[in-house]
C-alpha cells in the first residue's frame, strides 16, 4: 500500500489494477483477455463491499470478454442485493455497454461523489 | 537512401499478415497491430476504435475455441474497406456458448459484414469495415 493508501492488486501489459482506501477498485489500461483476471481478482476482493465501486476513468479499452469481468460482478452483487457502480467510465467502456445492451445492469456514476 | 513509403496507398500492395501464439498478451499485440494499419489507411479514429473491437474480438474467440495452436491474422485494404481474415486449427466450434455470442454480437455492431465459419479443423473469420471517411465507390 502506498503512501495514499492505494494497494496495487496486481498488473500486466494490459491493466494495472488497484483498491483505494476507499475500498474502490481502480482499474487502468485494457480491460480484454489479459486484464480481465486482474480486474477478477481485485473485485473478488471487496465482493462485501455495498456497492461495490469500479473506476474506469482510465480505461483505455475494453472488449467483451473485460465486460463479462464487470457483468459477472453485476450478477454476484445483484445476489446480494446490491449493485455495482462504474464510476466515470470512459467512452469506449459507455459504447460497448450500448452495443450490448447491458448498461442497465450497472448504476453509472458519471463523476467522483 | 530508399524513401520509406508511409500513405494509405501503400497497403494497396499486398496484406499485412501477422502470426501469434494464443496467448493473452497477444490480444493487446494483434489490437494494436490493426490499430497500426487502420491508422495507414486514412480511417477515422471511430472507424479506428472499431477496428481495435473487432480485432480484440477475433483473437479473443480464436484463442478461447481453438486448440492452443498459432493464430493467422491478415489484413488487406481492398477498395478502402480493410478486411481482417484471422484463422486456428480447432476441434469444433460452438458460436451458442454465452460467451462467443457476446463476442460476436459485438463485431456484428461495429463492422459492415462478418462471417465466421468451421471448416476442414479450423475457424475462419472475415470481417470487413469500410472506411468512413473515404468509402469504396458504388457499384454501377
Amino acid at each position: 500500500m502506498d503512501s495514499a493508501g492505494i494497494e496495487e492488486v496486481g498488473k500486466n501489459d494490459s491493466i494495472r489494477v488497484s483498491i483505494d482506501s476507499d475500498r474502490t477498485v481502480i482499474a487502468e489500461g485494457d480491460i480484454d483477455l489479459a486484464g480481465g483476471p486482474l480486474l477478477d481478482t481485485a473485485i473478488l476482493r471487496l465482493e462485501s463491499a455495498e456497492p461495490l465501486v469500479i473506476d474506469l476513468a482510465a480505461v483505455e479499452f475494453i472488449d467483451s470478454s473485460g465486460l463479462r469481468s464487470l457483468l459477472a460482478a453485476s450478477r454476484r452483487a445483484d445476489g446480494r442485493g446490491t449493485t455495482v457502480v462504474l464510476r466515470k467510465p470512459s467512452a469506449g467502456v459507455l459504447r460497448l455497454l450500448s452495443i450490448t445492451g447491458t448498461t442497465e445492469q450497472f448504476q453509472i456514476e458519471e463523476s467522483a461523489p | 537512401m530508399t524513401a520509406v513509403d508511409a500513405s494509405p496507398s501503400s497497403l494497396s500492395s499486398g496484406p499485412v499478415t501477422l502470426v501469434v501464439p494464443p496467448a493473452a498478451s497477444m490480444v493487446r499485440v494483434a489490437r494494436l497491430t490493426a490499430s497500426s494499419i487502420a491508422s495507414i489507411a486514412d480511417m477515422s479514429i471511430d472507424d479506428v476504435d472499431d477496428i481495435k473491437i473487432v480485432v480484440s474480438e477475433m483473437i479473443t474467440l480464436l484463442i478461447q475455441s481453438g486448440n492452443r495452436s498459432a493464430i493467422t491474422m491478415r489484413f488487406e485494404v481492398i477498395e478502402n474497406a480493410l478486411t481482417v481474415e484471422a484463422s486456428t486449427p480447432a476441434s469444433s466450434l460452438d458460436l451458442g456458448r454465452n460467451d462467443l455470442a457476446l463476442a460476436t454480437a459485438v463485431i456484428a455492431a461495429v463492422s459492415d459484414s462478418h462471417e465466421i465459419a468451421f471448416v476442414d479443423d479450423r475457424i475462419l473469420m472475415r470481417v470487413v469495415k469500410s472506411n468512413a471517411l473515404h468509402p469504396p465507390a458504388p457499384t454501377p
